[in-house]
């Protein structure tokens, strides 16, 4: 194989605002100026008031693990080479629900960190760490 | 108190089409609707100039849509619908086409949703299905729905105390309708013993977990009861439809759908309950979401699925005929034409043309749907009560 396989680099937009945040370390969502609403994933109108008047900001990144997931099966060469995948749903404490990997340790009910971390296509990805 | 619905009274829906299903096919997704719609013009016995109104439903035919369907199929129609809703297209359009009809603004509407599956294609339909799945859901694992669903169903078992035994119950009573239809592609004899021992694909979700993409089509046609008995065409009345979207958006696990929004005014506008079904048709593209529908639809209480489960026969004969033709589970889903299987079935079911086993003497069904995984659960939900026709 000549194509070195990578992760799906395939986002919208706006996604380089997480991705910026991944490379200075921070997990950045938005934040709505007008309501508060911290919301994801990304639009460009707050879900909640309409506003459009929204700020990427840094969150701690506190979360709870509403489910999980191992996965053996894969659409593409990158995870494929890679199975068992570990997947878990989180809900951060400031509301929003994410899909992150899952570190070893995580498992559901846990109180985690989830954290914004460059791939191998230097796209970020969530992941979700033990405390 | 809001304003009540109009009936539906007045309404035929006639002339149930199944083509296909194949595994995988070099057709496109227009072949099949061009075959359904010769079909149900066949079957009808009427010209294809009677056909006024069309509505489609298909995930495979970019870069057309049902506008470059008229010229396709080469329709002059008086009454064109869209419907992008994936597992809820089919009661959803017939709730459109319903209304059409009772205005006047078309005779005879075509409902057709149709896809192809070419190899390879899957993926791409799952990479971009939606700009939330683009940011925030394939590029953890890219693993389609089958991560979203895997989610739920964890969630569910944890919480209701519902075993694999109990969604294999359920999976097994639909292969035993399966036998008899001669359209399923998976028509070999299950156990649970055999659901049990699938391989993983998604913990907690195995493969007899998950539908078998394929290519296919399904069709109806929607009349005035006068003009399906001028035309002598058996056919089905709709005694209510709901439907709701984007429901209870605050739950962080959908473990509820519209069905619990919408279930009172189903009931109330079709004067009937959960107990005067002789049969069921949920959608079943995971069986944690045919139990949900169950549940929120009244059959039994939310959180009670796994007793439900085991004291209940789902089989075509048993206490609750459910997914009477087997369902996805066993015929396949052939995109969009998923969201029509349980309706045409239905109207199979109504009318004495049952493709596999009838459910003796059925006066009254029930069809769901369940469609569009934007984030983490799907957007669509909708449900219709439909009755025999009289001749």
């Amino acid at each position: 194989m000549t194509d070195k396989a990578l992760p799906p680099a395939f986002r919208t937009a706006l996604w380089r605002h997480v991705t910026e945040g991944a490379r200075e370390g921070e997990l950045r969502f938005q934040t709505c100026l007008q309501c508060g609403q911290v919301q994801y994933p990304p639009r460009e109108v707050c879900g909640r008031c309409l506003a459009d008047d929204l700020e990427w900001r840094p969150v701690e990144g506190m979360a709870k693990v509403l489910s999980k997931t191992r996965l053996h099966a894969s659409l593409e060469p990158w995870f494929r080479d890679r199975l068992p995948v570990e997947v878990a749903l989180v809900q951060l404490d400031e509301g929003p629900v994410a899909y992150v990997f899952a570190e070893q340790g995580v498992d559901v009910g846990n109180r985690v960190r989830v954290s914004a971390r460059l791939d191998e296509a230097d796209v970020a990805v969530l992941w979700a760490s033990p405390r | 108190m809001a304003r009540s619905m109009e009936s539906f009274e007045g309404v035929a829906l006639t002339t149930p089409v199944t083509i296909g299903y194949e595994r995988t096919s070099s057709h496109s997704a227009h072949w099949f609707a061009g075959k359904a719609l010769a079909r149900l013009i066949e079957a009808a016995g009427i010209v294809k100039a009677d056909v006024d109104g069309l509505a489609m439903s298909s995930f495979t035919l970019q870069p057309d849509t049902a506008v470059a369907m008229t010229a396709y199929l080469g329709l002059s129609p008086r009454w064109l619908e869209h419907v992008p809703m994936g597992g809820a297209s089919g009661v959803v359009t017939l709730r459109r086409a319903a209304r059409a009809i009772q205005a006047g603004d078309a005779e005879i509407v075509a409902c057709i949703a149709a896809d192809t599956n070419q190899p390879g294609a899957f993926k791409d339909l799952v990479a971009d299905f939606s700009s939330f799945s683009r940011d925030a859901v394939y590029p953890y694992g890219a693993a389609g729905p089958n991560a979203v669903f895997a989610m739920i169903t964890r969630c569910y078992m944890d919480q209701f105390g519902i075993t694999r035994e109990d969604f294999g119950r359920l999976c097994v009573a639909q292969r035993q309708n399966a036998l008899a239809n001669p359209h399923a592609l998976l028509r070999k004899p299950m156990t649970l013993d055999d659901y049990l021992k699938a391989r993983p694909v998604a913990e907690p979700l195995h493969l007899l977990d998950c539908v078998m993409p394929c290519a296919g089509a399904e069709a109806f046609l929607v009349m005035s009861t006068d003009r399906a008995k001028s035309l002598g065409l058996p056919h089905a009345t709709v005694k209510s439809v709901v439907e709701r979207h984007n429901a209870f958006p605050d739950d962080p696990v959908p473990t509820r759908g519209g069905w619990a929004m919408e279930r009172e005014r189903l009931y109330e506008q079709a004067g009937l309950g959960p107990k005067d079904m002789d049969f069921v048709e949920t959608y079943d593209d995971y069986p944690v979401i045919a139990l949900m529908q169950l549940e929120d639809l009244g059959f039994c209480k939310k959180g009670e699925g796994a007793a439900f489960l085991r004291e209940t026969d789902l089989t075509v004969g048993g206490d609750l005929p459910h997914n009477t033709c087997g369902g996805q589970l066993s015929a396949g889903q052939a995109g969009a034409a998923g969201g029509y299987l349980g309706l045409v079935e239905a109207i199979r079911q109504l009318t004495g043309q049952a493709a596999g086993v009838a459910v003796d003497g059925a006066r009254f069904g029930l069809v769901s749907g369940y469609g569009m995984v934007i984030y983490d659960r799907c957007l669509c939900t909708g449900a219709a009560i439909l009755g025999r026709g009289e001749a």
